[in-house]
């Protein structure tokens, strides 16, 4: 079958139309993934057997593949009874694979700031709970606002991954059209352009912000 | 079938694996070094020109690259197997991820190696080959044990294109036996098996470069 350039073009609204179910899987799974990675890594911090027991949860999260951890959760859960959406799967797999890598990041954020801040927040009498929310996070987004960046693009970049579990983002939506068709390499060609000029455009902004926040930071 | 069966059915496809891995490597350093390189040395348009392969590899979906070539060679005449298709586009993006690292190596050097070089009336290619590529190895090498490791972690794709390595044997299995909770444990620890001495070893490499790279900057 020879390339047709013109089926190439006709596939781009179809796959377009899915650009927004890209979009807010990512947001989600972004948010998702902070969330849970901050979590590990508190919890790492609270005591001696909590982090030896989160360090290895960390590590086999960072040593496994990403469609293999997507499997297991898309057909692992309903044998326990557990059906969610497709969506819903593949948000929880993202995030819980990239939680792995921020929570590293959270730990270089954190080591990055002062023990004096801790000290200084204890001697005023502040709870934990303050001392975390008030004093440490606010420092520690500014230290990792850069490789946080860099982990939100990777985020976007792993969502094609969720078309494997029947998610209708924009590689599914290509996946459907050629199964439809028989063609396969034109919708192919088209997702990968759309793909590469959003990350792009993506990493693009995020570096524009992360050179906003450092002056604003030098205040 | 035992877990332990399970597990031995899944590493029959080790070897696919391992292949795809080592074949991807075979085309990611030589492209890092290559890029790397390049992209330290050029300016201008030459510099945009390298900068655009080296984004194209990175930033593209690394699941969208494969079926994008996997799919759309055979429309213009060029016919490879899976392996070497799957060698390729995996191979690229992690090169492409390396190139920048070998980059950042290249100019975190002190200026004064080049000028030493200069002054003792080395060229160019001398002063590279003799004095910065040694002393850049040591900050890139930890990237490369990562990067190594997303690699093997990639190769779970190529079960979607019809290659029978670890993921697809568990597929098999999974269905043959539908036993998924078994099957899709036993794959999560396969790959934690064989990604983990590697997750170690990066960490001790890391570690010594690190503290050589302080001791030699305080004497």
């Amino acid at each position: 079958m020879k390339f047709n350039l013109a089926f190439a073009i006709e596939t781009l609204p179809v796959i377009l139309s899915a650009l927004w179910t890209t979009i807010w899987v990512t947001i989600a799974s972004c948010a998702g993934a902070a969330i849970l990675g901050f979590l590990l890594e508190i919890t790492r911090r609270s005591g001696r057997v909590m982090s030896y027991v989160m360090r290895f949860a960390i590590d086999f999260v960072r040593s496994t593949p990403l469609l293999v951890q997507l499997y297991f959760l898309y057909f692992v859960l309903p044998f326990y009874g557990i059906t969610l959406p497709a969506f819903v799967v593949g948000i929880m797999g993202l995030s819980i694979y990239y939680s792995g890598y921020l929570a590293e990041v959270f730990k270089a954020g954190i080591d990055g700031i002062p023990n004096g801040q801790f000290e200084a927040a204890q001697s005023l009498g502040l709870k934990r709970f303050d001392i975390v929310m008030f004093v440490i996070a606010p420092q520690m987004l500014r230290n990792i606002a850069a490789p946080m960046g860099n982990y939100f693009v990777s985020i976007l970049k792993a969502t094609p991954y969720l078309a494997v579990i029947a998610v209708p983002e924009m590689l599914g939506e290509a996946m459907e059209v050629a199964s439809d068709t028989f063609r396969y390499a034109e919708p192919m060609l088209t997702v990968g352009v759309v793909f590469l000029v959003l990350a792009v455009t993506v990493a693009h902004l995020v570096r524009l912000m992360e050179v906003r926040l450092l002056k604003s930071a030098r205040r | 079938m035992s877990f332990v069966d399970i597990l031995i059915g899944i590493f029959d496809g080790f070897g696919v694996t391992a292949s795809v891995t080592l074949w991807g490597m075979a085309y990611a350093v030589p492209f890092a070094l290559i890029f790397g390189i390049l992209q330290h040395f050029t300016t201008g348009p030459a510099r945009v020109a390298v900068t655009s392969i080296i984004e194209f590899w990175r930033s593209s979906p690394v699941i969208v690259l494969l079926f994008v070539f996997y799919y759309s060679l055979p429309t213009v005449g060029i016919t490879l197997s899976g392996i070497t298709v799957a060698a390729m586009a995996l191979g690229l993006n992690i090169g492409g991820y390396g190139s920048q690292a070998v980059r950042a190596a290249l100019q975190s050097l002190d200026p004064g190696q080049v000028e030493a070089g200069k002054a003792l009336g080395l060229r160019r290619l001398q002063i590279l080959v003799l004095i910065e590529l040694p002393q850049a190895f040591k900050a890139m090498t930890p990237t490369f044990i990562n990067q190594f490791i997303q690699l093997i972690k990639g190769t779970a794709l190529v079960s979607l294109i019809t290659l029978s390595d670890m993921t697809f044997r568990a597929k098999e299995i999974s269905q043959l036996q539908y036993d998924p909770v078994r099957t899709y444990t036993a794959l999560l620890v396969a790959y934690f098996i064989v990604c983990y001495p590697a997750t170690i070893f990066g960490r001790w490499v890391e570690k010594r470069v690190a503290v050589k790279g302080r001791s030699q900057g305080e004497i």
